[in-house]
C-alpha cells in the first residue's frame, strides 16, 4: 500500500447500535469528546469535512434498480458518519483513527486513501498500456 | 423516516471491482456516460464533487484503537468504492438520482443516506433527558 497520498484519506465510522448500551451521561460525554476531537482536527487543518448520517436510508441495486430498506440501524457494519482528512501519510490517518472516542464502545473506523481519479479511468489506462506493450 | 432533509443526501457506492471485466470500449463508454451524468447533476446544482476511494485501507477497532486490520478487501461486494453528496430536498429525488447512475447496470448497489444536521448521539441524549423529566413530573 502507498504510505503517501496527496488526495487525503477518508475515515468511515462503522456501527449504528453501540449508543444503545450507554447511559445519558456516557452519551453526553462521548458526544462532547467527539465534537472536541473534530474541532481540534479542523483547527489543525487536518480534517476538511465530516458529517454524521441518519441511521436509516435506502439501497438501490442491480440492473433493475430495485429500492430496498437499509442499512439496518442495528447493524455493526452500517456507516454512521465520515471525516475527510488532509494528511500526507497513511500512518497519520491511522493515528487519527486511533483517537476516535467511540472505539472503546465498539465503533470501527475504516481508513481509506482517496483516489486521484475514478477507478474506471485508471483501469482504462492500465488496459491501454497493456495493449500497447 | 423523514422524506425531507435540508442537509442533503449521501450516495455510498458499494461494489466489487466489476469494472475489471469490461473491455476497453465498454469502459470508455461507461466513463463517458458517468461523466455526462455527473456534469448534468452538477449543472443542475444537485450534486457536489464526490470522491473515489482506493481499494485498500485498514480498519481500526478496540479500546484505544489497539486492533489494526487490513481491509476492506477489494473483492468484497460490500466495500465502499466512493461517494457523492446530493443537494436535493427529498429522499425520493435522491433515490431517483441513484437509480439513474450508469454503473448500476453492471451490478453493485448504492446506499442513499440522509445527512444528519447534528450527531445522532446529541439527539438521543436530549430524548433521554426528556424521558427522565416526564418520569419525574
Amino acid at each position: 500500500m502507498n504510505t503517501q497520498n496527496q488526495n487525503g484519506y477518508m475515515l468511515l465510522f462503522r456501527g449504528n447500535d453501540w449508543t444503545k448500551r450507554l447511559s445519558p451521561e456516557e452519551k453526553q460525554k462521548v458526544t462532547d469528546q467527539w465534537m472536541a476531537w473534530f474541532r481540534r482536527l479542523t483547527d489543525q487543518g487536518k480534517a476538511i469535512a465530516g458529517n454524521p448520517l441518519e441511521p436509516e436510508g435506502k439501497i438501490v441495486s442491480g440492473k433493475n434498480r430495485v429500492v430496498s430498506d437499509g442499512p439496518f440501524a442495528e447493524s455493526k457494519e452500517a456507516i454512521g458518519g465520515y471525516f475527510l482528512l488532509d494528511v500526507a501519510s497513511f500512518d497519520d490517518a491511522v493515528a487519527i483513527a486511533r483517537e476516535c472516542p467511540g472505539l472503546p464502545y465498539g465503533v470501527q473506523v475504516e481508513v481509506r486513501p482517496v483516489a486521484a481519479e475514478c477507478p474506471l479511468a485508471s483501469e482504462l489506462k492500465t488496459e491501454v498500456q497493456l495493449a500497447n506493450a | 423516516m423523514n422524506t425531507q432533509d435540508r442537509n442533503g443526501y449521501m450516495l455510498l457506492y458499494r461494489s466489487s471491482e466489476w469494472y475489471k471485466t469490461l473491455s476497453q470500449e465498454e469502459l470508455q463508454k461507461l466513463i463517458n456516460q458517468n461523466k455526462a451524468w455527473f456534469e448534468r447533476l452538477t449543472a443542475q446544482g444537485k450534486a457536489k464533487p464526490g470522491r473515489a476511494l482506493e481499494r485498500t485501507g485498514v480498519t481500526v477497532s478496540g479500546k484505544n484503537g489497539r486492533f489494526v486490520m487490513d481491509g476492506p478487501f477489494a473483492e468484497s461486494k460490500e466495500a465502499i468504492g466512493g461517494y457523492l453528496i446530493l443537494d436535493v430536498e427529498t429522499i425520493e429525488e435522491a433515490i431517483a438520482i441513484a437509480q439513474s447512475s450508469p454503473g448500476l447496470a453492471y451490478g453493485g448497489s448504492i446506499e442513499v443516506r440522509p445527512m444528519a444536521e447534528e450527531c445522532p448521539l446529541d439527539i438521543r441524549s436530549r430524548e433521554l433527558a426528556r424521558e427522565e423529566q416526564l418520569v419525574n413530573v
